[in-house]
């Protein structure tokens, strides 16, 4: 579809009255201040773009592309304005008149083909592992990566040598009584950088009655694309990944990536998909697909046994955005951590603020983020929590950055992890 | 001077980091949230960010010598088109200079630089219980340098007032870059006769004299208790006589606030937890003070809405409070959720009349809607009869902004037929410029020769007040 015939487009607008409440709680326009980087202004000018008021330019692009799409002005927006919609809608119709050669590898040819993008992580990972990264670094090679990738290559951390589609099989069978049969999304970033998060959740789910099935060629959740004006590419990828899942019939799909959730949900696929001869396919997907911890504690309502042996533990819990704002899920985690024996959980200030990683907007503005990661950091390190869990692997990959900055004795887990151990502390 | 020129000199004088000039930045300084705004923005020549008063004196002094316009502005959350450089010229972004300076407790003031936000503000009196009592409903974005210079207030003016009057003193930088400081040069007393009232001249001059930059603000001891009352009306007007019961009783809340049916399916839909019954008014009573007090006001205010109202409730759980104080406080941009293919405009929003004229007021108003055929959303603080008007409508549907600016118009002289006012706290700006005249007579004529004498080349936020 259009940019200028999208629904959000021609119905949201209007409804702006730039009251400025995006202005409060905008976690980049805390760090820059001024108008450029308000959400209204953000809406105001996807406004005048399609009114053709402003013409594309790489410049009105590089300013809606200051935005996390964090989504807490959409969630805090009084007139209930999907700000990141808009934004997103933007980017991609300005990107046509702005291609970059880069970013179409990146994007279109590497991020849409699992195989190629396993093979770039590992290449990467031998870059690691062979001390090249830390030697182009040490000989000031990393300059010469493009935009502010030079300083972003130190947020990946060490990459694990096998992937979750190597760790894991494409099914397994619920350990007891079947419950539900589930079909797995597994995330790219979940798969290449955190493949301990996958395989702790499939033993979860199959101790709790669940049949698990993680389809062998799920491709992307498509969220990198939208965020980077290739919105096209996101619709492709969806179309993929509906067809894939609905040839099972899962009573529930689930993931434990925040962004791959919500990037799937029935709101985001009607935005992708809305309109189109797949919109019933993808609203048919889509109503299954539920973020891992809701699905734990609303509809499997695990418990854990007491455990008089479990190690006290102090841990204080990062609420992604795209939980805590797109999916409005902020008690199922910590309903979970709560059920751990052992697990303290304390709260730290802003916990649902952003920490400023949101994907691919740490490697693009490293500097903005680092500003947004450090209030994080701080608040986090006071509550004296030994562990950060939190349900997103951009926010784990930041957390884990933002640790080694600080030089802080602590990890980053999933909730899943923990509950895993648990069961085999048993 | 030419725009290039300006942005050069500026440049040199502030270093680039200091300001905005390219043209697709300035536009985004081209509105506020007022309709007017949306119809016609208008960008300036370039956008400063000062952060010292040497800055600002020396951006006006290069203005002064130079005849370009200066538009000081906040958080730019203002209905009235007042930060707009609708003539060009200068837009001052005060926003990011935001430090508070001062808590004097032991003198029960606070002095802070004009970007401060109010929420923020009120955040840090807290750690000294104390507050600065004015309660607009844009307190998380609006900065205090904005409210002083509109004279601002909210939900609490009923008995605390407007801004006017807790500012002890201001530092200002005049339009040919000197520096003056009201109130006492060195004066930290709260009463102060001494002179001319310079600071309550300054205080709603929205920009057009000079450009504020340091507050000196009084503080309120917090008050120890505080409890909501809401009582529920199946009629309209019996909503403005249990406020007038309510006083004549003796007491005096802290705030009193209607929202009509329309502004409570606002609030629903857009906070449904809240969960406001179903009703054709509903009023808040806030009451504060010592724990006794506010229990024995709560109880017969109870008693006197119960007298009209299909249902009062009484609540002193925090919880509860501040979901009831929270739906008054974004009714008015959640009104735009009672259409759906349409929003509220700002515009026709303040309106000011005597409390004896309110019942008269909301009905005139939804005859108004009805000639116009425009739903409105009415709300606001009946008990000072600053009546907030949400005209809800399609704007990108050219007849019905005709529509809509014609029952805008009525509206605002509907308010000065009925002796009051067309703005109580959100200002003059440039939309109701038109009815100065109307509304001041003769006294306008002074109104510019003081101008005048402060800003003898008229290049103060030119265009706006008077």
């Amino acid at each position: 579809m259009q940019f200028k015939e999208l629904p959000s487009v021609k119905e949201q607008i209007m409804k702006c009255v730039r009251c400025g409440k995006c202005r409060s709680v905008c976690p980049v326009f805390a760090e820059i201040r001024n108008e450029t980087a308000a959400p209204r202004g953000h809406v105001f000018m996807v406004e005048m773009l399609r009114d053709s008021k402003v013409e594309a330019s790489q410049l009105l692009y590089d300013r809606l592309s200051n935005c996390l799409m964090c989504e807490t002005c959409s969630a805090n927006c009084p007139s209930g304005i999907e700000v990141h919609k808009l934004n997103a809608a933007a980017r991609s119709y300005i990107y046509k008149y702005y291609p970059n050669s880069t970013k179409d590898m990146i994007f279109d040819t590497m991020w849409t083909n699992p195989g190629l993008m396993q093979k770039t992580i590992m290449m990467m990972r031998g870059a690691q592992k062979t001390g090249m990264q830390f030697l182009a670094r040490s000989i000031g090679f990393t300059k010469y990566l493009p935009g502010d990738m030079s300083k972003a290559e130190r947020i990946l951390t060490d990459i694990p040598s096998r992937s979750a589609r190597h760790l894991l099989a494409e099914g397994y069978r619920s350990i007891g009584e079947r419950k539900y049969t589930v079909g797995y999304f597994l995330g790219c970033a979940t798969n290449l950088l955190n493949p301990q998060v996958a395989v702790a959740a499939v033993d979860v789910l199959i101790r709790n009655g669940c049949d698990v099935i993680i389809p062998s060629d799920n491709k992307c959740c498509g969220l990198p694309h939208l965020a980077n004006g290739k919105m096209d590419t996101a619709q492709e990828l969806a179309i993929h990944n509906v067809k894939t899942f609905n040839n099972y019939q899962f009573d529930y799909i689930i993931t434990d990536c925040a962004s791959c959730s919500s990037a799937l949900d029935p709101k985001s696929m009607q935005f992708l998909l809305g309109g189109t001869k797949d919109e019933d396919d993808a609203q048919k997907f889509a109503g299954k697909i539920m973020d891992l911890n809701r699905f734990l504690i609303e509809i499997l309502d695990i418990k854990l046994p007491a455990n008089e042996n479990a190690s006290p533990i102090k841990i204080t819990y990062h609420d992604p955005c795209h939980l805590a704002n797109a999916q409005g899920i902020k008690a199922a985690p910590r309903e979970l951590l709560k059920r751990i024996p052992g697990v303290e959980l304390v709260e730290m200030k802003d916990a649902n603020r952003c920490c400023g990683g949101s994907g691919t907007y740490s490697v693009t503005h490293y500097d903005l983020s680092m500003q947004i990661l450090d209030h994080k950091m701080h608040n986090a390190m006071e509550t004296g929590a030994s562990k950060i869990a939190t349900c997103c692997p951009s926010c784990m990959m930041q957390l884990r950055h933002g640790i080694k900055r600080e030089n802080w004795n602590a990890e980053v887990v999933h909730p899943v992890e923990l509950i895993c151990e648990s069961y085999k502390g048993l | 001077m030419d725009k290039i020129t300006i942005q050069k000199e500026l440049t040199d004088m502030l270093g680039k980091d200091a300001l905005l000039s390219e043209e697709l930045d300035l536009m985004y300084y081209s509105y506020d949230s007022s309709f007017f705004t949306k119809l016609q923005p208008a960008s300036p020549y370039a956008v400063v960010f000062p952060k010292s008063t040497e800055d600002v004196q020396k951006i006006m002094q290069f203005a002064y010598q130079n005849d370009v316009n200066v538009i000081p502005r906040g958080a730019g959350t203002a209905e009235t088109g007042g930060s707009i450089a609708l003539e060009g010229g200068i837009v001052m972004d005060l926003s990011k200079w935001d430090e508070i300076l001062e808590v004097d407790a032991k003198n029960m003031q606070t002095i802070i630089r004009p970007g401060v936000v109010h929420a923020k503000l009120n955040e840090e009196l807290a750690k000294f219980n104390l507050f600065f009592p004015p309660d607009p409903g844009s307190s998380q974005m609006c900065t205090v340098g904005g409210m002083v210079a509109n004279n601002a207030s909210g939900l609490r003016a009923v008995k605390y007032g407007t801004t006017e009057q807790y500012v002890l003193g201001l530092e200002v930088v005049m339009p040919n870059g000197d520096i003056i400081i009201t109130g006492g040069m060195k004066s930290r007393a709260i009463k102060n006769v001494s002179g001319l009232n310079l600071t309550k001249l300054m205080v709603g001059s929205e920009g057009i004299l000079g450009v504020i930059t340091r507050i000196r603000l009084r503080c309120f001891p917090k008050p120890r208790a505080r409890g909501i009352a809401m009582a529920v009306y199946d009629k309209l007007d019996d909503a403005p006589a249990t406020v007038l019961d309510v006083y004549q009783a003796g007491i005096l809340p802290s705030g009193i606030e209607i929202l009509d049916n329309s502004a409570i399916k606002a609030v629903n839909e857009f906070k449904p937890h809240i969960n406001l019954p179903d009703a054709e008014a509903i009023l808040l009573f806030e009451v504060d003070g010592n724990p006794a007090g506010v229990e024995f006001d709560g109880n017969l205010i109870k008693e006197l809405a119960g007298k009209r109202a299909r249902s009062v409730e009484w609540s002193t759980d925090q919880q509860r409070m501040t979901a009831l104080w929270e739906g008054r406080a974004v009714t008015a941009t959640a009104a735009a959720r009672v259409r759906k293919d349409g929003t509220r405009v700002f515009a026709g929003e303040d309106i000011s009349i005597p409390i004896s004229r309110v019942t008269e007021v909301l009905r005139r108003i939804k005859e108004l809607g009805a000639k116009y055929n425009i739903p409105i959303v009415n709300y606001g603080h009946i008990g000072d009869g600053n009546v907030h008007s949400a005209p809800v409508i399609n704007p990108e549907i050219p007849e019905e902004v005709e529509r809509a600016l014609k029952l805008i118009d009525e509206i605002h002289l509907l308010a000065i037929e009925l002796e009051g006012t067309t703005t109580g706290e959100h200002g003059v700006g440039a939309v109701r410029r038109r009815y100065a005249s109307l509304e001041h007579g003769t006294a306008l004529d002074y109104m510019r020769k003081t101008k005048e004498a402060f800003d003898p080349k008229g290049i103060m936020n030119p265009g706006k007040l008077i």
